[in-house]
């Protein structure tokens, strides 16, 4: 339960899951509902919500978590059209196609980008203040994790 | 006995005449993620032309597309799947799934996993099983896309689904088959009257354990995507004489199942099944049994 703690604090988000229905499986972290629990009683594979996995130290979350988080108060940037594209082929965002921002904006946070329809695409690290217009900085959010790793997973 | 005559020999037999066919490509709406968001429209706008499949609720054709609609936002986003439109009849065929327990009995990749969630509302559970190990990653991967958070996967032959000591009110078997030419260029090549009959003793021997495990008012969603009818029509008789299930009536696209099967006469039931012959779609079997309740 800490990693994920841990790495909703980074999102400036609030948290707050059942311990009691987290399950930690390989280093992997699942969420189930009371239904599951009773009768997941084998060595499952996968179950209820996957929430991400820790490999060698660091928190990896899945997507299902951060569009729990993206449901309430956290650091997000929302992105124009052509940006939310470029961001789920893997690309970082630039200041010009942040259409709105909520929460923190400092340098070293971690951002949930979001599109226009409201839906989370995935996370990157704030690379300068948000609210400084310093000259010549244009990629301001890193991409860290976006959807298109779906499509990356199969290959 | 194998060959493309030899089989198309035996469709003409069976009442159809061969022609080649291309089945077009469908997607399927996830209800539960695309609520609100006007899904066709944003897709329209991305330059993908969708037509309703008349005989689903959730199901659409691509007419055409300009870009893949495997690789769009809103595929990675969970809010459509792409699922063969008769693939989509089977789990439409169960009633009342809401807070079930369901077991989908060989569910790698997941398509008809997801679709099972999506028509609970993610409530219930499902317990998806699959023998194969490599395929279960295809599965937790369509699982997570699709935010799917009322099953749980263990990689199990359904063949031991007894092992899990539970009981089911409702039994997807989409069972391994033998495929069909539609879906496979290369199925005449490929494919002997033995890969059938191999094919049909793995699905009686699938249908007897998950019928163990099915709770007295349970409901079995049987499916192939073969067009041999001892993978079908032959099979459901067997059941029908052995495993003391009876042929419910289901409302759903397709031809009534054949009773007169290369010369041998079949339960009059087994006309509940339906036959989907390859045309828009690719060729499908599905039918639905329950528990036989003796009458007193």
């Amino acid at each position: 339960m800490k990693v994920l703690r841990d790495f909703a604090v980074k999102l400036g988000a609030e948290f707050s899951l059942n311990a009691d229905l987290v399950v930690e499986k390989a280093d992997r972290y699942f969420l189930l509902n009371k239904r599951l629990q009773s009768i997941s009683h084998w060595d499952f594979y996968y179950a209820g919500t996957y929430l991400g996995k820790v490999k060698k130290g660091t928190f990896f979350p899945s997507f299902n978590l951060l569009a729990m988080l993206a449901k309430g108060k956290a650091n997000k940037i929302v992105v124009d059209r052509k940006a939310a594209w470029l961001f789920i082929c893997g690309r970082d965002v630039f200041r010009r196609s942040i259409l709105t921002m909520h929460g923190l904006r400092r340098k070293g946070d971690y951002a949930l980008v979001m599109n226009e329809f409201g839906e989370c695409l995935g996370f990157g690290k704030i690379l300068c203040s948000l609210d400084a217009d310093v000259k010549g900085v244009e990629v301001v959010v890193k991409n860290i994790s976006d959807v298109g790793d779906f499509l990356r997973r199969e290959i | 006995m194998s060959g493309k005559e030899f089989f198309v020999n035996r469709y003409r037999q069976l009442g159809w005449k061969f022609e080649n066919v291309e089945p077009k490509q469908a997607v399927r709406i996830n209800v539960s993620n695309a609520k609100g968001k006007n899904l066709v429209e944003r897709l329209r706008a991305l330059g993908v032309q969708l037509e309703r499949v008349p005989f689903l609720e959730t199901g659409y054709w691509v007419c055409s597309s300009k870009v893949s609609v495997g690789a769009t936002a809103e595929y990675l986003l969970g809010l459509y799947s792409i699922q063969e439109a008769a693939a989509q009849i089977p789990a439409t065929l169960f009633t009342a799934l809401r807070d079930k327990t369901v077991l989908d009995a060989c569910a790698a990749p997941g398509g008809k996993t997801v679709q099972l969630a999506d028509l609970m509302g993610n409530t219930g559970a499902i317990v998806a099983l699959d023998v194969k190990k490599q395929r279960l990653n295809a599965l937790a991967n369509h699982l997570e896309r699709c935010h799917v958070s009322n099953a749980v996967v263990y990689h199990l032959d359904a063949r031991q689904a007894s092992r899990l000591n539970l009981k089911f009110d409702r039994i997807l078997l989409d069972a391994p088959c033998s495929g069909n030419f539609a879906a496979d260029n290369a199925w005449f090549k490929r494919r002997t009257l033995q890969d059938v009959e191999r094919n049909a003793q793995l699905q009686r021997e699938l249908l007897t354990e998950t019928t163990t495990c099915l709770s007295d008012y349970g409901e079995i969603i049987y499916s192939t995507c073969s067009l041999e009818p001892e993978e079908n029509e032959v099979n459901m008789d067997w059941a029908v004489k052995h495993l003391n299930l009876q042929i419910e009536e289901v409302d759903c696209y397709g031809q009534k199942g054949l009773t007169e099967v290369l010369g041998k006469r079949l339960d009059a039931s087994v006309e509940r099944c339906r036959r989907i012959w390859p045309a828009e779609t690719q060729g499908f079997f599905v039918c639905k049994l329950k528990k036989r309740v003796n009458k007193q």
